[in-house]
């Protein structure tokens, strides 16, 4: 598979891009309210508040849905939305395994995956 | 699909209605009619949509003319009333993704309310169909049959006019007729005005159709969208 674009980082993601290239996936929890929000962001979608504090996910979940994508011969991708066990659902890519033996409900786990310009990107795979 | 148990096949109803429409419309793209097999035949392009499931991409446009009771009658055309609109926008929910429902779960109630008529009232229906998934979700969220039973709603030709109860999309449709980017709301209402003025095709008008709806859906369903409902009346 060819690489994908890179994302992205802004201000507000800049901090959660630099640990996904460290190979830690991140989860933005609210020190206000305390919740556990997704995508990561200055304010609390919530709450307002700017106490956000990115905390270090256990890279597994299941898939809430997902669809294989064919466009070309060599372009076949897998789109889907993981919830992670801290609860938030993520839209995100599968890869790894036969896409034709994906299922809802399968548990997955997160790996890096390097996009165009090197940042790495949390995508999941099979377990 | 997953939840409820909606079927391939009950999908490519959507797409089949809107083919039989699509015969009777000189400029659709797709004017063949097809069948439920065709359909589930066609390559999948993203699972579980074959590409027949899917839109046409074209260009296009459309205009209405919108103004004031005393001006419209002086124009000496059937008049076509707005008797209610709903608006809505829905997102991912900061990470609580719901993919069941789509905004028109609730921009229909608040367009329904201020018509003050119900789902069964309607007799015609334009509904936005990027994928024929898309038809039969906003169907179940506009509350024409309960969250679910969407695909049993459409099976067996229940959205084809003069064979089924809620006659959609007979122009073709997005997934026959045209898909202008960005407009395809712009056509339901074109379609739904000219079944209220009697001026749809004869194999496809709607016997005293006085009622309709146009449901339009914008962005991405699955993600981020818009929603709009608007309840029309002919005078």
């Amino acid at each position: 598979m060819s690489k994908i674009p890179s994302p992205s980082v802004t201000a507000e993601t800049k901090n959660f891009w630099a640990l996904a290239n460290d190979g830690q996936l991140t989860v933005p929890q609210c020190r206000a309210c305390g919740k556990f929000h997704w995508y990561p962001r200055a304010n609390c979608p919530f709450c307002s508040s700017n106490q956000i504090e990115l905390k270090p996910a256990k890279g597994t979940g299941t898939i809430y849905s997902y669809s294989v994508s064919r466009r070309g011969k060599d372009s076949s991708y897998t789109i889907a939305y993981v919830t992670l066990d801290e609860g938030v659902t993520m839209m995100t890519n599968i890869v790894g395994g036969d896409p034709s033996k994906l299922a809802i409900g399968q548990k997955v786990r997160v790996t890096m995956v390097e996009s165009e310009d090197g940042q790495r990107v949390p995508m999941f795979e099979p377990t | 699909m997953y939840e409820f148990g909606t079927t391939p096949e009950q999908l490519a109803w959507v797409k089949v209605a809107a083919s039989h429409h699509a015969q009777h419309n000189p400029n659709a793209m797709l004017k063949n009619v097809v069948t439920v097999e065709e359909v589930l035949a066609s390559p999948m392009v993203s699972s579980p949509l074959h590409r027949l499931d899917c839109c046409v991409v074209s260009d296009g446009g459309g205009a209405l003319i919108v103004t004031r009771p005393e001006i419209a009658r002086s124009l000496k055309r059937p008049l076509v009333s707005v008797l209610g609109a709903g608006e809505a926008i829905k997102g991912q929910n900061a990470g609580e993704i719901d993919l069941m429902h789509s905004g028109a779960a609730i921009a229909g109630p608040i367009a329904f309310a201020e018509a003050g008529v119900t789902p069964a009232d309607i007799k015609y229906a334009s509904i936005y169909d990027s994928f024929t998934i898309t038809v039969i979700m906003q169907l179940e969220d506009l509350g024409f049959c309960k969250k679910g039973e969407g695909g049993k709603f459409v099976a067996d030709g229940n959205l084809i006019s003069g064979v089924g109860k809620l006659p959609f999309n007979t122009d073709g449709g997005g997934l026959c007729s045209n898909h202008p980017s960005n407009r395809g709301g712009m056509t339901k209402v074109i379609e739904a005005v000219r079944q209220l003025r009697g001026e749809a095709h004869p194999a496809l008008q709607v016997k005293n159709c006085d009622l309709a709806l146009a449901q339009g859906t914008g962005g991405r369903l699955g993600s981020r969208h818009g929603s709009g409902t608007l309840i029309m009346e002919r005078q």
